[in-house]
Formats: structure tokens, sequence, C-alpha cells
């Protein structure tokens, strides 16, 4: 279980938002919200002995108005999430609770909200505002909710945006039952932190961006408590657990993009300090779309991205193919691979995804790990493993079905 | 040389440069005939407008998308425009944000709500269906003079209306057309007929514009669009409410930041 953590400031924060709701004179209330249930089917049983069939519920309301005058937004939007096996993958979040206010020549978005940064498809190496809602989906992309107060300029030379973090978010991470998980639980429960303020920490962050033409360019900076926690192995009894550890990073951030006819080139590169040793990492590729295939609607586009980052020997380059059918149902089909050139590792995806109706989709996502060899439950050296060794028994299929409601 | 050449190559020197002169022509009255259809909406400085679109199948079904459309004009450039998608509903707060240019490709920004994420895209893929239907991005951008060559082809009428028929070649090599006949009638030089002829100068599309009323006193805005492909038989109507002038836009409403918070 992963509950709405307030701390102080949040609560304060919360407080301070609702004054300023109720002082506000708005307009119409809109009330949306979606529900989804999901299922993930496993080829096999895990290695740890874990079910097959895993299905879960998610229910995400959301009420929004803005002032009269056109200047004050508000939206706020929970997330439940109850899964059928694994604990940790329930889920009571804020993923929006946030006023903005437009103002003659900036804007500040205060309260809990989502932020994205970056440019690439299949790794986000920029994007560092919110934390990982890493049991819930598989591509990363799922975040949690993040309390911070933000000034957003919007001038002639870009746009600056200057955030105050109001404490930080733990990762999720799967429990002994979930799937996909570490071959040794995550101890979600004891966080180890650097700072004395532990979760409570303010951080700061800061981006630039702008675009010429055809070039699209950001630059930023973080500071503060990373979203990304080492796992740390302890012994527990006659086993182990890992304990997420969460050090004060520093991390510079570049986004470049570029058209070039139909071509779009991408890089995202960061560099990191305060976890062990200094390092860099970087995706770079390019998305191709040819439009119109075989005299149908039928799009294609072409996705490549390879990666380096410092800590690992080699990092899997990834190749995808996107169907786009331009059809009334709005019926995509993704299809990649990543590829570790070193290991020799591949690991097949597939997504797809539907609508049905005017107000639900169908999405499917089907992963195939290749290569690695098959480990033992209680007996294998950690020194000499491979990333996908513990995923053998993890082909899955999952099928959502989404209501918008 | 002998005189007879002479003259010959003579005249058949003249007969080119008439042949060319008369082409140059076409292309002159063709252009002005353009630039007249195309002061029917100028100085509107900005606009509001409601979407709603109707895509009917083959066998007749029909579903029904809806948006959101605000538009600012650029003085010496192309115009600013942005699209809210608000149905169906898993796409609805999707906004695209374009900045046109007369000459130079399009800028575009597309806005994914569900990931807070601003993309930008290449729009030389203009020539994909929008949203399922029947128009493509470039039907549907700001059709600029400077986008295209011209060409008077004849006078005729249309629907009991007289009207100019002109041809025009669009300049951009990533087009979907090789050409579109353009009808435009003779009174208030407003566009009332477009075919679109595709790469292999196949007749695909043909698009009707209806339901003209006067803005301002000067602007004309058709509430009607439709657009019939002759490929796949499928129909798209396009049908323009709520629509308002001089609303007191301005570059902010057409910013990343507003394209973030659009709904």
């Amino acid at each position: 279980m992963q509950p709405i953590k307030l701390n102080i400031s949040v609560k304060t924060f919360i407080f301070l938002i609702l004054a300023i709701f109720s002082a506000t004179s708005y307009g119409e209330i809109e009330l949306l919200g979606e529900a989804s249930i999901e299922i993930r089917s496993f080829q096999n049983e895990g290695l740890f002995g874990q079910e097959k069939n895993h299905s879960s519920f998610t229910f995400s309301p959301e009420l929004y108005f803005e002032s009269e005058n056109g200047k004050d937004f508000f939206s706020i939007k929970p997330k439940f999430r109850k899964d059928a096996e694994d604990n940790e993958r329930n889920l009571e979040d804020l993923q929006e609770f946030q006023w903005t206010h437009v103002g003659k020549n900036y804007e500040t978005k205060i309260g809990i909200r989502k932020d994205f940064w970056g440019v690439t498809e299949t790794v986000h190496r920029v994007d560092i505002l919110n934390q990982t809602d890493s049991v819930d989906g598989f591509d990363g992309e799922d975040k949690l909710g993040q309390p911070m107060i933000n000034l957003s300029l919007e001038r002639e030379w870009g746009v600056l945006d200057l955030y105050a973090l109001i404490g930080s978010r733990e990762r999720t991470f799967a429990g002994e039952k979930g799937r996909l998980r570490t071959p040794f639980i995550v101890d979600t429960h004891n966080p180890m932190y650097e700072s004395n303020e532990e979760e409570n920490r303010i951080d700061f962050a800061v981006r630039w961006n702008h675009y010429f033409n055809d070039l699209e360019l950001a630059i930023s900076h973080f500071s503060g408590t990373t979203r990304e926690p080492l796992l740390i192995p302890t012994p527990e009894g006659n086993s182990i657990k890992l304990l997420p550890k969460y050090d004060l990073i520093d991390q510079t951030g570049l986004e470049a993009l570029y058209i070039i006819e139909g071509w779009v080139l991408k890089l995202e590169a960061i560099t990191r300090s305060g976890q062990d040793d200094r390092f860099t990492a970087l995706t770079t590729g390019f998305e191709y779309t040819q439009t119109g295939i075989f005299d149908t609607s039928l799009d294609l586009g072409w996705i490549i991205e390879l990666n380096h980052d410092d800590r690992e020997d080699h990092s899997p380059h990834a190749i995808g193919t996107r169907f786009s059918f331009n059809d009334i149902d709005d019926s995509q089909l993704l299809l990649g691979v990543l590829w570790n050139e070193s290991t020799g590792e591949t690991n097949v995806f597939i997504e797809g995804s539907k609508r049905i109706g005017a107000r639900t989709k169908l999405s499917i996502e089907g992963v195939i790990f290749n290569g690695g060899k098959k480990v033992e439950r209680n007996n294998f050296d950690f020194n000499n493993v491979n990333p996908l060794d513990f995923l053998q028994e993890e082909d899955f299929l999952r099928m959502e079905l989404t209501i918008f409601l | 040389m002998n005189f007879t050449s002479v003259m010959k190559s003579t005249f058949f020197a003249l007969f080119l440069l008439s042949s060319s002169f008369s082409f140059a022509d076409d292309s002159l009255k063709g252009l002005e005939i353009a630039i007249k259809a195309d002061k029917t909406s100028d100085g509107f400085v900005d606009s509001q407008s409601t979407m709603e679109m109707q895509l009917t199948n083959r066998k007749g079904n029909v579903v029904t998308r809806k948006m959101k459309s605000k538009r600012l004009e650029m003085k010496g450039d192309g115009d600013k425009s942005l699209i809210i998608f608000e149905s169906p509903r898993d796409v609805k707060g999707v906004a695209i944000l374009s900045f046109s240019h007369k000459t130079s490709a399009d800028d575009q920004w597309l806005y994914l709500p569900a990931l807070k994420r601003v993309k930008r895209i290449a729009s030389k893929n203009k020539s994909g269906p929008f949203l399922g239907s029947e128009y493509t991005f470039e039907d549907l951008s700001s059709q600029e003079v400077e986008k295209f060559s011209y060409l008077f082809l004849r006078d005729e009428d249309l629907d009991g209306q007289p009207n100019h028929v002109i041809e025009r070649t669009p300049l951009d090599p990533y087009s979907g057309y090789t050409k579109q006949i353009v009808w435009i009638d003779k009174k208030n030089f407003l566009v009332q007929k477009v075919e679109y002829y595709d790469r292999k100068s196949f007749h695909l599309k043909t698009g009707t514009f209806s339901g003209y009323k006067k803005y301002l006193d000067k602007i004309w805005q058709a509430s009607r669009m439709e657009i019939v492909n002759h490929q796949n038989k499928k129909k798209t109507v396009l049908i323009f409410k709520d629509i308002a002038y001089k609303t007191g836009l301005s570059d902010k409403d057409f910013s990343q930041n507003s394209l973030k918070r659009s709904r």
C-alpha cells in the first residue's frame, strides 16, 4: 500500500489552495473521470511462485473549474488503484491538486501536479520532476503527483520555468506476490535518505526551453532528492532485502530535437552527481513517418533510439514501428525490440490501442524476454547475472479496458 | 540562313512567346482571383469557434467529434491556430498548436494531457487523415496565397451562380496533392467547391463550402464544409458554431504554456 503521505508543508499548501478556491468566483464545474480494468496474464508461474493471472482496477475522477475572468484554473485529480494480487501495487495518489494563475507576463502553478520534460520515446532521461509509479506500467511513463510551486516566464528568449519542489515521493516497487519484481524484495517501508529532512526536503529545479525554426532546445538543472534510488542489499533473517536509498543529487539535462524533412532527430543527455561517481547518460535517435502507405490511410512511423549510460557496460537500444491506421477508432499498433548488444538479450514488445464507441478504449500490451539464462529461485550468483535472467518466466500479455466518465 | 527560314523561326518564336504570354496571363488571372478570395477573410484579427465533425462511413453510420478552434491573424506571416479536442472522450484535452508560414513549413506542437507532454511534430506529415476524417491537416490549415501557383481555367455556373474556376498547384513538395480545382463565385469571391487531385493526379476528394455569413461587415466564413472521398466513399461534414471574431486573443493565447492549459 502506498498511502498519500502528507507532510506539514503539503498540508499548508492544500489549505492555501482551498482558501484561494473559496475566494474566487468561478464558472461551470467540470466533473470527469476514468475507470479501468486491467488483466495481466503471464505465460508461466513466477520464479517466486507468483500467480499467472493478475488483475487490477483503477479509478481516477477529475474536478476542473476556472475563474470567471479566465485567469485562474483549478484541477483536482486523485487516482486509486486496487490490485488483486500485490498489495504494493495498490495506490492512493493525488495526481493533481493545483491552482494555475495566468498573470500579465508570467504564470504560476501551485499545488500537486505533473509536468513532463523530454523529447525521446523509449527512455526518458531528463524527466525528473515527478516520481515514477513503476509498478503501474512497464514503460515508466506513469507518474505520481508532486507538490510544487512553479513560476513560468514566457518571453522572446523562450520559456523559463523555476520550480520549488515541496518534498519528494518514493518510487513504487512490486511486493512479494507482484510481477514484475526484483529477485529480492524492495522494502518500501524503510527508505533511507541522505537528507536529514528525509522526504520533506524542499528541492529546486530550473528549465529553459525555446525553439529556433526547426530546432527545439531545452536545458535543465535539478538539485535535490533523487527519483531513482539505489537499492542496497541488507540481510534480513537468512534472506536479503533491498533498501531504497535516496541520495541528494545534482542533475543537468539537455534536450534537443531537430526536424529535417519528415525526420525528427532527438537527443536527451544528463550528467548526474551525488550517487557514487558522477556519470553521464544519453539517448539519441530519430522518428520518421511515412504517410498513406500502400494507398491506404495507414501511417508507418519508424523509431530508432540508441542509449549510452556510464553506469552500464552496454545499454539496450530500441527499434520500433508504429502503425497508425487513421480510422474512426484511432487504432494504433507499436511493435518494437529492445536489444542489448553486450549480453545479446532482446525484449520484444507490442502495444496496441483502439477506441470502442465514444467513451471506451481498449489497450493491449505484450512483452517477450529473450536470452538470459534461467536462474533457480534460491540459488544464483549475484555477481554473474544478466539483466533479463530474472525475467525468464515473465513474458506477459496485458489488456486494459478504460471507460471515460 | 535564308529569308524563309528566318521568317519561320521568327514566327515560331512569336508563337512560343504568345502562347507563353497567354499562359502567364492565365496564371496572373488565377492569382488575382485567389488574392481576391483571400481578401474575404483579411483583417479578421482573431477568431474562436466550436467545430462539430461528422464522419460518415461507407454504410452510412455517423460518428461525431467536437473541437474548439482559436485563430490569430499575423501580419506578414501565416496565422497561428490552436485546435482543442473535446470528444471522443479519450482524446479530450489533446491540442494542436500551429504556426503557419507563407512559404516555409509550418511549426506544430501536439499536447498530450495524459503525459502532460508537449511534443513538436513534423508538419511535413500533413497529408495524413485528421482525426480519422476525410480531411487532412493540409486541408484544414491556413490556405495562404503564397502556398500555391495558379492558373485561371474558365468561368462557369455552379448551382446557378456564376463562378470562376481556377487550378492551384501546391508549391510544397510534401503536399498530398498535385493540384486542386477551385470554384470561386464571381459576386463575393467565396470558395464554393474544391476538387482535390492526389499524388497520382487521381480525383480523390471533393469539398464543398456553404452557409457563408458575413462578420465584422467584411469577413466571410462558411458555417458548413463537406468533403467526399471518391475512393473510399466516406464523407466528413464540418459544422462551425459559436463563431466570434475580435475576441481579444493575443500571442499569449498561442504559446506553449497556453497549449498546456488548453481545455
